[in-house]
Formats: structure tokens, C-alpha cells, sequence
């Protein structure tokens, strides 16, 4: 257990704060160069149909009991009809998402343009913070941890004997690029260029929405069971116009 | 559809506007939102604010939409002259814009050059196919044609992509009531009621596509429908209340010889009827003498 270091302040006003100011800088600049460099993109037909038969086909099974069963069965039909029913996606499909998206020039230019301008700063800004901003201790956190953290947290430090919870700047720049997003959100609206983590997860579930998506509803139709709840609402009714009479 | 909240607030700014209490901009802003036609008043306080040079400018970015709105607003009204001028502005502030270009398709419309506003629309798409606002003005036009086969056949075209849409879906079932296709009117509606069953409309507007079509099985589901739509607005809904009483004499006559399988509600009708009654008292007792008649002639 070592004892507690004390810290320059100097650090404080040379490291910390510059570094930071830099990050809401540079983010900034990256949500106006995306406003400058956003091209129309252009809504492909498909996508778009799919997206709405899948609203269609949501509908139809959340308010399934409303309407009478052989309107219900037969608008089931046009969705899962094993030849030409909207929902059908036959097995040989159902991998093209993924090629097309990677063959398509425009989506696949989109898609490095969306990349380039997440990933180049944040290299850049990484590589800078190593070069300038290690070998020392740059803050204390204040809780305490375990020793496992140690390899993350201490990179540039080569003690052994420093407590854990003395970090170098590179966790403080790690700190600011996840924490940094709700003071973005504040500055700039919520739609903005530096929502890193949520492009990371929307890249990740991309290419298969549509056909699974379709495959999803489908199963959910065909469970459906049909319970036409009209004529409860006769009772209901009734009871509604007896309450209003008296 | 605009909620009731939405409703008192916009009456009440409606007023305050009327009565010469500021909040105009307001107004117009709550207009655009809920995409409700009030052309006359959008057009009045629209134009005063922005032939003033003053208040103009105290709107900032927010002005081209003015311009928008009042420009629409214009067309409705039949001021194509104010209509021009806006789109002037508009055009030099944006030279290549697509809404623009909307708009000036919109004006060949008002002004009933319809070939030519076809053209300016089938450019328009050339550049975006999936343009949902111009596919409806095409729709628009063919209909205000009098080419209400063309339209039927544009907006199912319309319908096999955006099938989602349900103010289309509400279109379609209007024309086909019009033109008597029943069928696929009532198709229509079940389309809107799975997209919104709690709106007392649809079930409304099915009950009585079904109960016109006839046939024992059709007015006993626009019975259940009638009543659906009783329960949705708490009884208050005549028209409804007629309904029930309608066909329940209509099954009554059709199921003459055979028996009667469904005693489910057998009560609805004269709860309706007392309804119908005691509605008529309230509101209308002068007419009380012409109901109580008509309701005896059913019951036979």
C-alpha cells in the first residue's frame, strides 16, 4: 500500500483540462464536417417496402382480433404464402444483404465515409495523447481498485508499486470519449456525428434487418390465434348504454 | 388524428389570435404541426407577418417554412397571385430545391394546367421515385380530374410500397364508397382499424359498408361493429345508436323463417332505442315526436 502521492497541480491545468477542451473541440468539428459531407442518400425501393410490410404485417398481429376471422385468415394467407406471400423470403435470399450492402458503391462509400470520420480523429487524438501525455501519474481516481486494472489503466507508468487507482492520461482520455457523449448531446441536439458507441451497434446488426426481420414476422403471424373479440363488445356495449341511461 | 388536448389548445389559440391578443406565430407553428386546413387564418395572419419587415426578421431560419405554409395556404384560397410571390422568394433563397419545385408543381395545379404539373411532378420523381408527398399529389390531381379510375389505380400503385400509410388506406376507402365498391371499401377499413383499432371512426365507417352490403352475416358483424363503436365513445355516437337499431330489425326480417341462433344481445336494441330517446330530449325535443315514430316502424 503506498502511500498518497501528491499530485501537481500543474498536471491539473496542463493535462486534464486541455485535454479535454480538445475532445469537445474536435468533436464539434466532427459534427459540422458530417453536416457539410452528407449526401442524399438515396432510399432504395426495396428497403423501403420491406420496412413497411413489416409495419403492415406488426399491425396485423397486434390488432388481429379486431377484425373478423376470414378477413384475418385470408390477409394472413397474403403474407405467408409459401410462393409469393410478402414475408416469404426463400433460403437462397437471405444472405444477399450482406453482399449486397459490401458490392453496392454507394452504400459501401457511406458506410467508409460514416467510418473515417469516427475512426481518424479518434486515432489521431489517441496517438497524441501517447506521445505528449505519458510516463506520468495524471489523476487519482476515487475509488479504489484491483490489481487486474492495473495493465489498462497504468500503461505509460513503469512502476509496480503505485496504487491502481493513480491513472495516466490515456484513461482520462478514455473517460472523456465515452463520458463526453451527453455533454454533446446537450450542446449540439440529439442528432450528432460523435454518437460513436451507437454507430458501433448498429453497424453490428446492419445487414441482416430486413430478411430476418421479415423471417421474425412471419413466424409471429403463423402463431397467431384468432380470437375475435367483437362480440364482447355487443355485452360491453350494453353495459355502456345502461350505465348512460340512468 | 389530432388528440383532444391538441384540439381545446388549438381553439384556444385560435381565439386569443381572433381577438387581436398576440400569439399568431404560435398558432401558425401549431397549424404546421398537426397538419390541420385552416387556409383562411394561416393565409391573414400568415401575410401580416410577413409583409412585416420587423417580425420577419425576428424569425430567423424559421421564415422559408412561413413562406412555405403561406404560400399553400395562398393556393387554397386562391390567391395565386401572394402564391407567385412566395415561391419567387423561395426559389431565389433556394435555386435547387425539391420542395420548391413541389410547390411550384402545386401552383400549376391551382392554377389547372394539369399537363403541365404532371411533367413538373414526373421530373420530381425521376429524381426521387419514393417521394411520398408527390406520388399523393398525383393522386390529387387525377382526382380533382374527375379521372377517378386513374387515381384508384395510382394509389394502389402507391399502396404496394408505403403500405403503412393509413391517411392512403382512408383515401382509397372514400373513393371506392363513392363509387359503390363496397367490398373493396371494406377491405380498406380493416386496414385502418388493425392500424388504429381504438378510433371509433373506422369502426363506424365499416359497420356501415357492411350493413349496406347486405346479408345476414354482414349485418350481424356490423351489429358487433355498431356496438364496438358505442363502447369506443361511451354511447354518446347517434349514429351508431342507429345503427343497432337498424340491424336489429334488418336481421329480425331477414332471418324471418329461421330461427333465431344468436339471443347474445337481446336487450341492445331498446337500450339503444331509450338512448336515441333520451339523447333527442336533450338536444333536439322538437324532433322527439318524429323519432319515437320512426323507432315504432322498426320494431315491427
Amino acid at each position: 500500500m503506498a502511500e498518497d502521492l501528491v499530485l501537481d497541480t500543474a498536471i491539473r491545468d496542463w493535462v486534464l483540462i486541455p485535454l479535454s477542451v480538445v475532445m469537445v473541440l474536435i468533436g464539434i468539428l466532427r459534427y459540422f464536417v458530417s453536416k457539410l459531407m452528407l449526401s442524399s442518400q438515396l432510399p432504395d425501393p426495396k428497403i423501403v417496402k420491406e420496412g413497411q410490410v413489416i409495419v403492415r404485417a406488426r399491425n396485423l398481429r397486434a390488432a388481429a382480433n379486431f377484425i373478423p376471422p376470414k378477413s384475418f385468415r385470408s390477409r394472413r394467407v397474403y403474407f405467408s404464402n409459401e410462393e409469393n406471400g410478402l414475408l416469404f423470403v426463400p433460403k437462397g435470399q437471405a444472405q444477399n444483404p450482406q453482399a449486397q450492402m459490401f458490392s453496392d458503391p454507394n452504400m459501401a462509400m457511406d458506410m467508409m465515409k460514416k467510418n473515417l470520420s469516427m475512426i481518424i480523429p479518434q486515432t489521431l487524438t489517441f496517438a497524441w495523447v501517447n506521445f505528449f501525455f505519458s510516463g506520468f501519474v495524471a489523476a487519482k481516481i476515487p475509488f479504489p481498485l484491483t490489481q487486474r486494472f492495473r495493465s489498462m489503466l497504468q500503461n505509460g507508468i513503469d512502476l509496480s508499486t503505485v496504487d491502481v487507482s493513480y491513472v495516466s492520461s490515456r484513461s482520462w482520455y478514455f473517460l472523456n470519449l465515452f463520458g463526453l457523449r451527453g455533454l454533446f448531446s446537450l450542446i449540439l441536439g440529439e442528432e450528432n456525428a460523435t454518437d460513436d458507441t451507437q454507430r458501433m451497434m448498429q453497424m453490428s446488426g446492419f445487414g441482416f434487418d430486413p430478411s430476418k426481420s421479415l423471417g421474425a414476422e412471419k413466424d409471429g403471424l403463423d402463431i397467431v390465434q384468432h380470437e375475435w373479440a367483437l362480440p364482447k363488445f355487443e355485452h360491453r356495449a350494453e353495459a355502456a348504454l345502461k350505465k348512460l341511461i340512468k | 388524428m389530432v388528440s383532444k388536448t391538441e384540439e381545446t389548445q388549438l381553439n384556444r389559440l385560435e381565439n386569443q389570435v381572433d381577438n387581436g391578443g398576440g400569439g399568431a406565430w404560435d398558432y401558425l407553428c401549431l397549424v404546421r404541426k398537426l397538419k390541420v386546413r385552416r387556409s383562411e387564418k394561416v393565409f391573414k395572419y400568415g401575410l401580416s407577418i410577413l409583409n412585416d419587415p420587423k417580425k420577419r426578421s425576428a424569425l430567423g431560419p424559421e421564415e422559408w417554412t412561413l413562406y412555405e405554409q403561406v404560400a399553400i395556404a395562398a393556393m387554397d384560397c386562391q390567391c395565386l397571385d401572394v402564391t407567385k410571390d412566395c415561391i419567387k422568394v423561395l426559389q431565389k433563397k433556394f435555386p435547387e430545391s425539391k420542395r420548391v419545385g413541389r410547390l411550384n408543381g402545386m401552383l400549376l395545379e391551382a392554377k389547372g394546367s394539369w399537363a403541365e404539373a404532371e411533367k413538373a411532378y414526373s421530373s420530381l420523381l425521376e429524381d426521387n421515385s419514393l417521394d411520398q408527398v408527390i406520388h399523393k399529389r398525383r393522386v390529387a390531381m387525377a382526382k380533382a380530374q374527375g379521372n377517378i379510375s386513374k387515381a384508384i389505380e395510382l394509389l394502389n400503385k402507391y399502396l404496394e410500397i408505403f403500405m403503412a400509410d393509413h391517411d392512403a388506406w382512408r383515401e382509397l376507402a372514400d373513393i371506392y364508397v363513392s363509387l359503390q365498391m363496397y367490398k373493396q371499401a371494406a377491405f380498406c377499413y380493416e386496414e385502418l382499424i388493425l392500424s388504429q383499432p381504438t378510433v371509433p371512426l373506422y369502426h363506424l365507417a365499416y359497420a356501415d359498408v357492411l350493413y349496406t352490403l347486405g346479408g345476414l352475416e354482414n349485418l350481424q358483424t356490423a351489429k358487433k361493429y355498431y356496438a364496438s363503436t358505442i363502447d369506443l365513445t361511451g354511447g354518446k355516437n347517434t349514429r351508431a345508436l342507429f345503427g343497432i337499431c337498424l340491424c336489429t330489425s334488418a336481421i329480425a326480417q331477414v332471418s324471418k323463417g329461421r330461427n333465431k341462433e344468436d339471443k347474445e344481445s337481446p336487450e341492445l336494441q331498446s337500450l339503444a332505442a331509450t338512448a336515441l330517446e333520451k339523447d333527442y330530449k336533450q338536444r333536439a325535443a322538437d324532433k322527439l315526436g318524429l323519432l319515437t315514430s320512426a323507432l315504432r316502424s322498426l320494431k315491427i
